[in-house]
């Protein structure tokens, strides 16, 4: 059941190259990056409905594509399932065509067992004579993947199957594929720009860039131990900002930044010892920088870990949070425009503390929150 | 209706239908390969097929005559080999009318054809689907509308058809003369009550071809 999916694929295009490396396993393996960073170039290679210029496609022991070798499997033959945006449903088709399309070729009556059978598993039972313009959107996604599913496919390709959707359609779709990618346990590629949606739908998270895989790891490690600034970036992470090393081991790596020193966490597993003075990025999450209460006597450094002081210069109501964007009372150049640190307090904190009023404030941020970015050598631009 | 009359509407239908007939077969596929192929000489063939549309039919109707007349090039080793040419015949009728309705299929056909996602037929494709087997089951389906625009297009064309048909298959009455030569013929022999019968035979042949188009494109809705 669990087959091993290998790529490698180069593509020129006039003005862009796709040239990327990967592999997934069991579970889904999400495609994630900005538009136009080749994803969707890759699913149409996988397909077969693009002919790579170089490279190779295996799945399990079967091999899909070889430039070097001349094989090149039609998209007919390759058994893959490919759910396209917006699903393309043949609108001409009742959904029960549509699910049994293709299934062609097999034995009528094994044909109709099949197609009842993922008719009731997607709970379209009553809707077999419709056709897809008259059905509801979560209705449609289910027979757009009944039908890819239907064949019993190695793989299943996703092609930003929830892009099109509105906002609420959107979240609710997104758990009901969920479970139907977890219920047929099938191996699955999901293609998105939408990082909610790459680290709820995916198990492992590949990050596409311009053409390239600048990460390729597990949901959760890409999370918390992005590999470099650009990830950072495309993640949308905030205060991603710029120090030096001050001394570094593998549990603990001190750095300064902003004239001050401050203590964060290393990791022996990746066995990352920058030298003392190199440039280090890292970053914290705006919502892990904590104010420090004032009604609670003074700020204690052992308890409070990397403390600061600053000023609010700027705020952002965001509805359910604010966004505070804190100046530091460290001499020298804000580390980002006007500001130092943006840091995220909910908006039940805010009124309690009467932030709206109260303009002056200490920080601290724990050890443990603060990111290395180890893949930052300081000669990338700074974002 | 006297029988002159009567023989050229119904060669005239004859025609027109053996020639839509002919334009589904030669047009539909055309229009496809047009629509969803590149190949070398595509811009050729889409001068070619349009070249009818915009030349005076007279002279498409001469390039006949030099293709398939009895010493024309394709006609010539013909004639030698069976002593029998297209020439003044009814099916050179057909042959002139097929020609001079084809760019009007063709065109609205493969706009029609290339109005189709073409992500149904990767779908098609990635289920299994061979791509002529894809182009009978989704695409052309999908493009029925057009296609059947295109078809009844045609068939009005082939029905007016005049210039090309003269050129190739004459006006000889009861044998190649459709219902617009013969009009040609009343009025030039000054028939002013027998073109009058003729006009309105045509009109009200068109009349029943345009609302016969407009129910096949309800029903295709």
């Amino acid at each position: 059941m669990s087959q091993q999916l290998d790529v490698r694929l180069v593509k020129r295009l006039p003005g862009f190259t796709l040239d990327v490396t990967w592999s997934a396993g069991e579970g889904v393996a999400a495609l994630f990056g900005p538009s136009g960073a080749g994803k969707t170039l890759t699913l149409q290679c996988l397909s077969g409905l693009l002919r790579p210029d170089a490279g190779r496609v295996v799945v399990g022991d079967r091999v899909l594509f070889d430039a070097a070798a001349g094989i090149n499997v039609p998209p007919q033959q390759r058994g893959l399932g490919y759910v396209f945006q917006g699903y393309a449903l043949f609108p001409h088709l009742t959904v029960a065509d549509n699910i049994a399309f293709g299934l062609r070729g097999r034995p009528r009556a094994e044909a109709a067992r099949r197609t009842a059978e993922v008719i009731e598993r997607m709970s379209l039972g009553g809707l077999e004579d419709r056709r897809p313009h008259e059905i509801s959107g979560g209705q449609r996604q289910r027979v757009g993947l009944g039908r890819a599913l239907a064949p019993d496919p190695a793989f299943l390709l996703l092609d930003e199957p929830l892009s099109a959707l509105d906002v609420g359609l959107r979240q609710s779709l997104r758990e009901e594929l969920a479970g139907i990618l977890s219920d047929w346990h099938v191996a699955a590629v999901l293609v998105t720009h939408d990082f909610q949606e790459a680290y709820r739908l995916g198990d492992q998270i590949v990050v596409y860039e311009a053409g390239q895989v600048i990460q390729a790891a597990p949901r959760s490690e890409l999370l918390w131990r992005p590999a470099s600034e650009r990830v950072a970036g495309i993640l949308g992470i905030r205060n991603v900002l710029r120090g030096s090393v001050v001394k570094a081991s593998p549990d603990r790596i001190q750095l300064r930044w902003r004239g001050q020193i401050l203590e964060t966490v290393n990791s022996p597993l990746r066995s990352y010892l920058p030298e003392p003075d190199s440039p280090l990025a890292f970053f914290i999450r705006p919502e892990y920088v904590r104010l420090i209460r004032k009604d609670r006597g003074p700020a204690d450094p052992v308890h409070h870990m990397n403390l600061l002081s600053g000023e609010i210069v700027r705020e952002a109501d965001f509805g359910t949070t604010y966004a505070l964007y804190v100046r530091l009372d460290n001499p020298g150049r804000p580390a980002q425009g006007d500001y130092d640190l943006e840091v995220e307090v909910p908006r039940l904190v805010y009124e309690i503390l009467e932030i709206g009023r109260d303009r002056r404030w200490q920080l601290s941020m724990h050890r443990g929150s603060i990111q290395i970015l180890p893949g930052s050598t300081g000669d990338e631009s700074a974002s | 209706m006297s029988p002159e009359h009567f023989s050229a509407l119904w060669l005239s239908v004859k025609v027109s239908v053996v020639a839509t007939a002919l334009n589904a077969v030669i047009g539909i596929p055309l229009a496809y390969v047009m629509a969803r192929r590149r190949f070398w000489g595509r811009a050729a063939v889409d001068v070619l097929v349009t070249l009818p549309l915009v030349l005076p039919p007279t002279v498409t109707g001469y390039y006949l005559i030099v293709l398939l007349g009895r010493r024309g090039v394709l006609g010539a080793p013909l004639y030698a080999a069976t002593g029998w040419s297209v020439a003044f015949t009814w099916y050179a009728a057909v042959i002139a009318a097929t020609v001079m309705a084809l760019p009007l299929l063709v065109r609205t056909a493969r706009v029609a054809i290339e109005s189709v996602d073409q992500n149904l037929e990767r779908a098609a494709f990635t289920l299994g689907r061979a791509e002529w087997r894809t182009a009978l089951e989704v695409t052309l389906p999908l493009a029925r509308n057009g296609i059947l625009a295109g078809l009844v297009l045609a068939f009005a064309r082939a029905l007016g058809e005049f210039g090309a048909t003269l050129m190739l298959a004459g006006n000889i009455p009861g044998k190649t003369q459709t219902l617009p030569l013969s009009i040609y013929t009343a009025v030039q022999t000054g028939e002013a009550g027998q073109a009058m019968t003729l006009v309105a035979m045509l009109t009200l042949l068109s009349c029943v071809v345009v609302v016969a188009s407009a129910r096949l494109g309800a029903r295709a809705l």
